[in-house]
């Protein structure tokens, strides 16, 4: 039974270098149950490279992610992961797409599964069709849904925004949304300010493979954020 | 028995994806056909010196257009990103390494059987019991063979180069598998010599045994980053 006190992530001196380049320097920080933590920074500021870390799918140079004080391969099947591929399959179509994810992580009654996720993310309709066909905004959705199979502990974002339409970007706001009100733990990689801010619980600015600024939501207003964000990042 | 179920659904999503794009499949007949017709008109089909050369000549056509197979096998897992999900997930990567396997086999003896048909009507051979033992050796071989091919596709999935340094990496360590494929093949479909043909199925099922076991346990290695 994990211990509730214990926060859900904690990052120690976590440092990732690609040869003579750090990608990632020295964070240090905890996330807590029902955090929903949006992480802003400019292009190679090292946010895809930490979230990688903290999904397990890259090893750090040194210092150590845990999970619930826990370093082991448990943490792969708490943890939902949406990166800026879809991790779909193009020839198969989605509810097959989500029946396989939920075969992989052992869930029971995998079809059911699928379909009610499919029906949450609007793609009831088009659960048959090979996502060869479905649109950007569809795709995103669907690679949503796949993350949230398994209902993980703890659901990593990198750039879930990308290539949407309007209405794609709205339709997805309305799921992060609801996942916040869920009380979900989120952490969320984004260029989106207004966005990452509007959805969040709790902000960082990553620059230069550091953690330049965090603060509580509710500190900042959107005008606040855009000139701390644009202070730090054309320092 | 969950991770045979897995295995077998590991396998499945994979023949199933090639089932509906066709892609391996087709390119690897087209060039095993098309070996085999190089050697046809190079080679007068009716003499000695081709029926001892045959052996080999079948080798080829079986197992260099099965490098197609084992490419793609991993380049759509890459390119799409699935194989970060499947890393990702609670699945042993020895279960994921059973069931490329499973599915990288199951594809070469499909398509071996098609070749194995087209090179008995090139070749002039006539359909006896000793074509089953060839079947049994392609089976035998095809396990090695692919045993071996699924690790280094796996190896050499993110390079650029992967097509030429796929069958550089793989030839030289499946010498072996070659050597009990074409003596053993020519023991039976031309000397009739049952006993050489089992020495040389021997060494194929430890190869087999070996390189399975190998893979199953170095593939977390392989796929971990």
């Amino acid at each position: 039974m994990a211990n509730p006190s214990l926060p859900l992530v904690r990052l120690t001196g976590l440092t990732k270098k690609f040869g003579a380049v750090s990608a990632v320097r020295n964070l240090n920080f905890q996330i807590h149950r029902g955090d929903f933590v949006a992480i802003f920074g400019p292009n190679g500021a090292g946010k895809t490279t930490l979230l990688k870390m903290v999904a397990g799918l890259t090893s750090p140079t040194s210092g150590e992610v845990k999970f619930e004080g826990d370093r082991s391969a448990r943490a792969r099947a708490e943890t939902g992961y949406v990166s800026h591929q879809t991790l779909l399959y193009n020839e198969l179509t989605g509810r097959e797409n989500l029946l396989f994810y939920a075969r992989l992580y052992g869930l029971d009654g995998g079809a059911d599964l699928a379909d009610s996720m499919l029906s949450r993310v609007g793609l009831a309709e088009a659960r048959n069709l090979m996502v060869r066909g479905f649109s950007r905004g569809m795709k995103q959705r669907l690679t949503l849904g796949r993350a949230l199979l398994h209902e993980p502990r703890l659901l990593l974002l990198d750039e879930p925004y990308t290539g949407l339409d309007q209405h794609g970007s709205r339709l997805l706001t309305r799921l992060l949304g609801t996942l916040r009100a869920e009380g979900r733990t989120v952490l969320m990689i984004t260029h989106n300010l207004a966005e990452g801010l509007e959805l969040s619980t709790r902000v960082m600015i990553l620059h230069r493979g550091k953690l330049a600024h965090q603060a509580r939501q509710e500190e900042l207003t959107r005008s606040a954020l855009e000139n701390l964000y644009f202070e730090i990042v054309e320092r | 028995m969950n991770n045979l179920k897995l295995i077998w659904w590991l396998a499945l999503k994979d023949l199933k994806i090639e089932y509906r794009s066709r892609q391996a499949f087709l390119t690897t007949l087209f060039f095993a056909v098309l070996i085999l017709i190089i050697f046809n008109f190079a080679f007068d089909p009716g003499s000695n010196a081709t029926r001892e050369a045959s052996p080999g000549i079948l080798w080829v056509a079986l197992l260099f257009p099965g490098i197609i197979q084992l490419n793609r096998s991993f380049q759509s897992e890459v390119e799409e990103g699935t194989l970060q999900g499947i890393v990702l997930s609670p699945v042993d990567r020895g279960v994921f390494f059973l069931g490329k396997f499973m599915a990288n086999w199951l594809f070469l003896v499909a398509i071996d059987m098609l070749i194995l048909a087209a090179f008995v009507v090139f070749f002039n051979f006539t359909l006896s019991g000793g074509l089953l033992w060839v079947l049994l050796l392609m089976v035998l071989v095809g396990i090695g063979f692919t045993a071996v091919g699924t690790v280094f596709a796996a190896m050499v999935s993110n390079i650029r180069i992967r097509e030429v340094l796929l069958p550089i990496l793989l030839f030289p360590i499946i010498v072996p598998i070659i050597l009990a494929a074409v003596n053993g093949t020519r023991e039976v479909l031309i000397h009739n010599d049952f006993s050489t043909l089992f020495r040389w199925m021997q060494l194929l099922i430890a190869f087999d045994v070996i390189f399975l076991a190998a893979g199953f346990l170095v593939f977390d290695y392989v796929v971990g980053e």
